[in-house]
């Protein structure tokens, strides 16, 4: 069935593409115009699930954060601004913060105070919920120990003083502590609503209570069609001048494009092709969506202990090569943190620690390592297999790098697994593997949340490589109150990282839009929330 | 009649019971969990989360906890969906699939029926070189090239009908199209090889030479028994289209189940997955039952209750 699909969504591709190819470039008529305020979006994906302490998945996140605020909303570059917070205050150690509330009503005209953030916070931390994102809480006081049965949930690092003045006690420092505010999970719930619609909660628009920018309607539990409608009893409500988005979800990119063309949508994701088509087109948009894709090497295998191996089999890799068979739009990678997450002292983080020596393609330094990782190892060849998805993009990874590496190390001999994306996480998790292409997507516009993956006990460190220093570094940042150390230590790590190619970086996944130019005013973050609204509008 | 009945049904129950079975244990085997964010898990957390939904009871407890539920009318929860009833979610999405499915197996049988007994009737002619030409391009174009050209030419080009979504008749027509060739060419193939043979048979000569017309013989005695064979053909074809296509579904955004299915299967969504395969299994069991029975009412050769001699 699943080779079918791919086979199918294949031939889609095709066929759209030689439509494509036959079509001429599209006059845009706005659809949205600018005495209406109304805009037609896509997802790619149905919601599932309006319940913010249950959420894990994009659609639900995006849908989320125009439809509630929290404390902060991040604008563009993930710049904080205040919220429902009008101030915040931290004490010196860092552990605990103290926030002003301003007076706020929810889309039932009934007030938010400070005991609606008690009250989510408790509910996504216990474990009956089973909140599939509560390790975001980890740090928050009691938050593990409530998320694992240890201690009872009112213990939470979290007290209402009053109705408008919220108190938050951590266990340690969290240098991005006000990015999470930001994030939809940590944003309040009503008790009242949650008990009212019980199981229903969250499950369809009308079992839900909002109040963010927009207030959801239409939406039925799987439907395919919905739309957010500007929401009059939002505090800031002179801010926001859309009158309503109305989602769509498409699955198929042509069928989205002729939607496009059509003007019944005003933003489409592009494949492969129609990024290649369309790149000059007006609207045009590359989104860096905060995910790195990457090669873990599984150190239980004696040869991969070997860094010049895993330096050798780096250099071999044409990554613009890759990325052109991959599609265009994505760009080669030099290190682990995603390009476009982080901007630390106006350059982005990706550039500062980025490795030009083993994260370049450079075929003659690479058969030389070749060479000497054999004659370390005692061998005279090698064989080994590459795992990964079994999509499209995923096919079209291991067979590039099949082909670049039989290329470019002479006598090596390179298997390639596509398995379906369950598989491959399990394969991973059990070790059952020589070489895996990952990705990871951070959830805060941090490095640490790259950076913390490969601490030789960490969960996801699939391939179990090991560094004492760099184990060393991660928790230094952790504790440090200097900033200016933090980041010299999360710099030095990463370095670490890449030299000795814990891993190998890929790819940063970019992913390519159309978008109606009339649009304007949309803030997007590739970390955690990714699409903000509220300030969006129709220019004339 | 009525033993023969009972006969078949509690087969089919024994048959629904099979499936259940199989299918729960086959589906336990898939690797991983059935958490969408499984890989920002750790072991422990996935633990954690197993208590919460008995995923960590021993399978045989909750294989029978799950046939207890099933017997009740309780599907479970989605994992996928969160909080919602596997029942309501398939009430959901049931409908547009059965709804396009038998839209297209009436549009396809019909036109089928007509190109088959056309071509027979004219065998040798190009009209029948035209109708197998016809019936070879429907069986090997698959019906999502066909799904993109209509919407891309017909819908965005032509502005007939729209290019997708679903809410309005008009919105059913191109995927009713793009769906309703398959039936076509089968059927039509299938009518003209049938009827080819029985206009060949004696009876046909007999009434031939009896002094009716041509156009008598074909419509009161070759159409009907011809037909026969196509009932054992629709029946399987019908459940097959009612259960929806997954890539036609993408193609027009209609909220079908086909499309559910699989994903619910890719992201090991266990209710789902049970679900579907049991609305599924029950819609062939009881379509093959009633394609007997029709059998039997349409072709008296054929003895429901067979060999009582």
């Amino acid at each position: 069935m699943k080779l079918k699909k791919v086979f199918s969504l294949g031939a889609v591709a095709l066929v759209s593409a030689s439509v494509l190819a036959a079509c001429s470039s599209g006059k845009s008529n706005s659809s949205s115009s600018a005495s209406k305020q109304v805009i037609n979006w896509e997802e790619s994906a149905e919601i599932p699930t309006m319940d913010l302490s249950k959420a894990t998945d994009v659609t639900s996140f995006n849908q989320l954060g125009n439809v509630e605020e929290g404390l902060y909303r991040l604008g563009e570059h993930d710049k904080v601004e205040n919220a429902l917070a009008t101030s915040t205050k931290v004490s010196k150690d860092g552990k605990t913060w103290t926030f002003t509330l301003r007076k706020s009503k929810w889309s039932d005209g009934t007030p938010l105070t400070a005991k609606d953030f008690v009250y989510s916070w408790q509910r996504t931390v216990n474990p009956k919920t089973a909140s599939e994102y509560s390790y975001l809480f980890e740090g928050i006081h009691n938050a593990t120990e409530i998320s694992a049965g240890k201690a009872p949930v009112s213990s939470l690092g979290i007290k209402a003083e009053g109705d408008y003045k919220l108190v938050v006690t951590l266990d340690k420092r969290l240098p991005y502590f006000k990015l999470l505010m930001g994030f939809p999970l940590f944003f309040p719930q009503q008790q009242k609503a949650v008990e009212k619609y019980g199981s229903k909660y969250g499950t369809a628009s009308k079992y839900m209570v909002y109040n963010g920018p927009f207030v959801q309607k239409g939406w039925t539990g799987s439907n395919l069609s919905w739309k957010l409608v500007k929401n009059n009893n939002y505090w800031d409500k002179s801010a926001v001048k859309l009158k309503a988005i109305n989602y769509t979800v498409q699955k198929t990119p042509s069928t989205a494009y002729n939607l496009y063309q059509s003007n019944k949508l005003d933003a489409v994701v592009l494949d492969s092709q129609q990024t290649k088509n369309l790149k000059s087109h007006a609207g045009f948009t590359l989104r860096d969506t905060a995910a790195t894709f990457y090669l873990q090497f599984n150190e239980r295998n004696k040869a991969f202990k070997n860094a010049d191996l895993r330096r050798a089999i780096s250099m071999s890799i044409n990554r613009k090569a890759l990325g052109n068979a991959l599609g265009g739009s994505n760009t080669p990678a030099t290190s682990l943190t995603a390009k476009g997450v982080v901007n630390h002292d106006g350059q982005d983080w990706a550039d500062v620690v980025g490795d030009k020596e083993f994260n370049q393609y450079n075929p003659s330094e690479a058969k030389k390592y070749y060479k000497k990782a054999l004659k370390e190892l005692g061998l005279k060849s090698l064989s080994f297999s590459i795992l990964s998805d079994d999509t499209d993009s995923g096919q079209k990874t291991t067979e590039t790098l099949q082909s670049q590496l039989e290329e470019n190390l002479s006598g090596l001999k390179v298997s390639v697994a596509n398995v379906p994306f369950k598989t491959r996480l399990s394969r991973s998790t059990n070790g059952n593997f020589d070489i895996v292409v990952s990705g990871w997507s951070a959830d805060f516009a941090d490095p640490i949340s790259f950076v913390d993956l490969f601490t030789s006990k960490n969960a996801n460190n699939n391939g179990k490589w090991a560094n004492a220093k760099y184990d060393q570094l991660i928790a230094d940042s952790k504790s440090t109150g200097d900033d200016a150390k933090r980041w010299s230590d999360l710099k030095e790590a990463e370095q670490i990282l890449l030299k000795d190619q814990g891993i190998s970086p890929l790819y940063y996944k970019t992913e390519a839009w159309l978008v109606r130019p009339s649009i304007k005013g949309i803030i997007y973050n590739g970390a955690g929330l990714n699409y903000n609204f509220k300030s969006a509008y129709v220019a004339k | 009649m009525t033993k023969y009945l009972l006969k078949r049904i509690f087969y089919m129950i024994l048959t629904l019971f099979l499936v259940a079975t199989i299918t729960f244990f086959l589906m336990k085997f898939m690797p991983g969990s059935p958490y969408a964010n499984e890989e920002k898990l750790t072991p422990q957390q996935i633990h954690i989360m197993n208590e919460q939904y008995g995923l960590n009871k021993p399978l045989i407890v909750q294989y029978l906890l799950y046939l207890g539920g099933m017997l009740h009318g309780d599907f479970g929860t989605s994992f996928q969906y969160s909080n919602q009833p596997v029942s309501s979610l398939i009430a959901a999405r049931l409908g547009a699939s059965v709804q396009l499915g038998l839209q297209a197996l009436i549009v396809g049988v019909i036109l089928g029926v007509i190109i088959g007994s056309i071509a027979a009737m004219k065998q040798g002619t190009w009209v029948d070189s035209t109708a197998t030409v016809i019936a070879i391009i429907g069986k090997s174009v698959p019906n999502f090239v066909l799904a993109v050209l209509l919407q891309y030419y017909i819908g965005l080009k032509l502005g007939w009908f729209s290019i997708a979504g679903w809410g309005e008749f008009s919105q059913t027509i191109l995927p009713t199209i793009a769906l309703s060739v398959g039936p076509l060419a089968e059927t039509a193939r299938f009518i003209r090889t049938s009827m080819v043979d029985t206009l060949s048979s004696d009876y046909i000569e007999l009434g031939r030479a009896k002094g009716l017309s041509r156009m008598e013989v074909i419509r009161k005695h070759a159409m009907r028994n011809s037909f026969i064979p196509l009932v054992t053909l629709i029946g399987p074809y019908a459940v097959a289209l009612m259960t929806g296509s997954m890539v036609i579904e993408n193609i027009f955004n209609i909220p079908g189940i086909g499309e559910q299915f699989v994903k619910s299967i890719l992201t090991n969504d266990y209710p789902t997955i049970m679900g579907v395969t049991m609305v599924y299994c029950i819609g062939l069991v009881v379509i093959l039952l009633i394609t007997d029975i029709i059998y039997g009412l349409i072709d008296p050769r054929i003895r429901l209750a067979g060999g009582e001699q």
